[in-house]
């Protein structure tokens, strides 16, 4: 799908410079006679093209139902954000589950020591 | 499993928060201030608002892994530039007090500076929720709920606190005011899907120690409601179908009572074809999500292995019921 719209927004960019360069050279003619037609016809395809190009090229559009986008944040596996910018979108419901502000960090601790002498015994 | 600093799951379980404290060298290595004086310091320095928010995750990470150098040194560097005072930062030193501390005297004391600090300025929210956290970890439940019910009153749209608050009650077994507590975190956020799961957890609880009578099917029949809900707000929950499952399935079971012992003001109860229909769909979703689940098929990994475990056994014994 990107080759398809790079290549659509590519080619219209080139038809686009190409009609306003033509017409700009059309009307420093000392005739005063209309714009050729072919002008006009390659502007409207240029545009045309940009359009759908720019449309591929958009992302995949958002759930609008509450509930597919609950099970969309359900079912797939949250891919962790590497570097600020990333989108990533987590179920929001999740911190009233944990909890942050009233984390039992002795209870934690004790979780992960007993973890560790576990892997030690086998 | 993927878990990075900057974004760690909700959830760490020690393979994790290991592997994310092993990070600490790492970004101990580079200092986000700069040692020039201040406007030339404005141009060097290579802080971003992410840096705090890493920060903050590996001070939480190496002390869950017992790492305490490592939290002394972030701490200390967040001291350096939010200062004593900032009430994030004061929360942060408590937990890393309570963290190393040896034995109960010490938390005692860590619970005395936290009492000192709430007296100076009872508005300070993080060291209030810190001084609830450590009384519940002393194991002293019933000084908590005190404690906490004053913080809900003097600040009621705080959800954490009330879902806190729910799951106190709930571990002192006292269902009904678990329950309006769960109401009151709904009230702030109604489409919290787990917090409906949970009401219908908490009241399928009360209800099967109801016993068999009427009382105990209106319990299991409101109980069904909220997984219901719950699985119109997400319709991939496996948690909020497996109480749907296990409620209809039990619905089935019993008796249906009189019409006349249910007041005028009750919702009605639900007609069986209408329970016989959710069973059904309850079992279809979680065969589903078992089956694709467990094969890991694209766009279907966000099943933890235990909860897929526990769905397939609700299944087995079931479809055991039905062949005897």
């Amino acid at each position: 799908m990107t080759l398809i719209s790079t290549s659509l927004n590519g080619l219209g960019l080139v038809l686009l410079t190409h009609a306003v360069y033509s017409a700009h050279e059309h009307s420093l003619l000392p005739t005063t006679a209309a714009l050729p037609l072919d002008i006009t016809i390659e502007l409207l395809a240029a545009v045309l093209l940009l359009c759908i190009g720019i449309v591929l090229a958009s992302p995949d559009l958002k759930p609008i139902k509450w509930s597919v986008w609950g099970g969309k944040l359900s079912r797939e596996e949250h891919k962790a954000a590497e570097k600020a910018g990333d989108v990533t979108e987590r179920d929001p419901y999740e911190q009233l589950d944990v909890r942050r502000g009233f984390l039992d960090i002795r209870s934690k601790r004790q979780d992960f020591a007993d973890w560790v002498r576990e892997g030690a015994t086998k | 499993m993927s878990a990075t600093l900057l974004d760690p799951p909700p959830h760490i379980s020690p393979p994790t928060a290991l592997h994310l404290s092993q990070q600490a060298p790492l970004v101990l290595a580079s200092s986000p201030a700069s040692s020039l004086p201040w406007p030339i310091s404005l141009l060097t320095s290579s802080e971003t608002p992410e840096t705090w928010s890493i920060h903050e995750n590996l001070l939480l990470a190496c002390l869950r892994t017992g790492d305490d150098r490592s939290a002394r040194q972030v701490l200390d560097r967040m001291v350096a530039r939010f200062g004593d005072e900032n009430e994030r930062v004061m929360a942060l030193r408590g937990l890393y007090e309570e963290a190393v501390a040896r034995d109960k005297g010490s938390l005692e004391k860590v619970l005395k500076e936290y009492e000192t600090t709430i007296k100076d300025d009872p508005t300070n929210m993080p060291i209030r929720k810190r001084h609830i956290a450590l009384l519940r970890s002393l194991g002293r439940p019933t000084d908590a709920i005190a404690a906490l019910t004053y913080l809900v009153d003097s600040s009621p749209t705080d959800a954490e606190a009330w879902a806190e608050l729910a799951d106190l009650y709930a571990s002192q077994n006292l269902l009904p005011q678990a329950i309006y507590s769960l109401e009151e975190v709904l009230l702030i956020t109604p489409n919290a899907w787990n917090i409906h799961a949970r009401i219908g957890e908490l009241l399928y609880l009360s209800a099967i120690s109801n016993g068999e009578g009427g009382a105990s099917y209106k319990g299991l029949a409101e109980a069904m409601r909220r997984f219901c809900r719950s699985v119109e707000l997400n319709d991939g929950y496996l948690r909020g179908f497996y109480g749907l499952k296990l409620t209809t399935s039990r619905l089935l079971t019993l008796q249906v009572p009189k019409r006349n012992d249910s007041s005028a003001e009750d919702l009605p109860l639900p007609p069986v074809t209408t329970i016989e229909k959710l069973n059904e769909l309850a079992t279809t979703k979680l065969a589903e999500i078992v089956r694709r689940g467990s094969a890991k098929e694209s766009g279907w990994g966000g099943y933890e292995e235990a909860e897929l475990i526990a769905a397939r056994e609700l299944l087995n014994r079931d479809g055991a019921n039905v062949v005897r």
